[in-house]
């Protein structure tokens, strides 16, 4: 008899759609959960010694995780999200210098540095 | 002279690393990193009354002011310490706006700070929640801003204020 009576088919269509809906809601959540991790890792605590946002339980950090979630929530991407917050704080939020004009002398001398360096090394060779 | 030449790349890198050096570490510290907001314009803002909440405060109703920006809260200490300046300061510069923004302070506690300590500002607004201060890129207490009549952010100092700091910083910059 109760076999029956969960099997009818409007519970049957009730259970499952309640199921299917808190698979849904976990996989969202999961996802915000693995992109605030993925972004806060990138971010700089600024009230803390050279900690991340991500393992900081400082008040700042915390209100920046708060932020993030709700820029996830609104479907936000990384970028905008990065960019909202160094617009706010500036890059020294960010722990990677992002490229831009001001940054292209930082990204790009080791490579001119190697360059010359592999230019100078090979003339000698062929002199020696 | 050949020798010389072997080492030109070293020196180089060493010249230019000492040029590099020495510009990043100048005047820079890096507990107090520059405000991304300097020389930008005021975010746009509105901002609810401590002392009458149906009053809002935004943008355009200190358009054309000089106006000095204070993020304060009552449970911050050094706030206390540089309270008292801002009577110095609206005394010199009557013609100047202070505009306190409670932050993160619950409405009790700032109005009580006030009517114990006194309150030297023109209008002071709360941010309980500290969306505003995030606007502004707060995230420490105190922080100060100078608004110039443009409308542009044209000075920050994040910490308490000195007599010297405003004497040597903000007192140019107001006249």
């Amino acid at each position: 008899m109760k076999f029956n009576l969960l099997f009818n088919k409007p519970s049957f269509l009730l259970v499952l759609s309640i199921l299917f809906f808190t698979l849904l809601i976990n996989n969202v959540n999961a996802n915000i959960e693995d992109n605030l991790k993925k972004i806060t890792l990138k971010l700089r605590c600024m009230t803390c010694q050279n900690q991340t946002i991500y393992d900081s339980e400082a008040d700042f950090s915390l209100d920046i995780k708060k932020i993030v979630i709700q820029k996830l929530q609104n479907n936000e991407t990384e970028k905008e999200i990065i960019n909202f917050l160094i617009q706010r704080y500036g890059e020294y939020i960010v722990f990677e210098p992002q490229m831009n004009k001001q940054n292209i002398f930082l990204w790009f001398f080791p490579f001119v540095i190697m360059a010359l360096s592999l230019v100078f090394l090979i003339l000698r060779i062929k002199k020696n | 002279m050949k020798k010389i030449i072997l080492f030109l790349p070293l020196i180089t890198i060493l010249i230019v690393s000492s040029f590099l050096l020495i510009f990043l570490l100048q005047k820079k510290d890096p507990n107090k990193p520059p405000s991304a907001l300097l020389n930008e314009n005021l975010p746009e803002f509105k901002i609810i009354n401590l002392f009458d909440q149906t009053q809002v405060l935004t943008n355009s109703d200190i358009k054309e002011k000089i106006v000095l920006i204070n993020f304060f809260a009552s449970w911050c200490a050094p706030c206390k310490l540089e309270h008292p300046l801002f009577f110095d300061i609206k005394k010199q510069h009557p013609n100047l706006y202070l505009f306190g923004i409670g932050h993160k302070d619950k409405v009790i506690d700032a109005l009580k700070y006030l009517n114990r300590d006194g309150n030297p500002y023109d209008y002071v607004g709360i941010d309980n929640t500290g969306l505003i201060g995030l606007d502004f890129g707060v995230f420490g207490l105190p922080e100060t801003f100078l608004i110039n009549s443009s409308g542009k952010i044209v000075y920050k100092y994040l910490g308490p204020l000195t007599k010297k700091i405003i004497k040597n910083e903000i007192q140019p910059l107001i006249q």
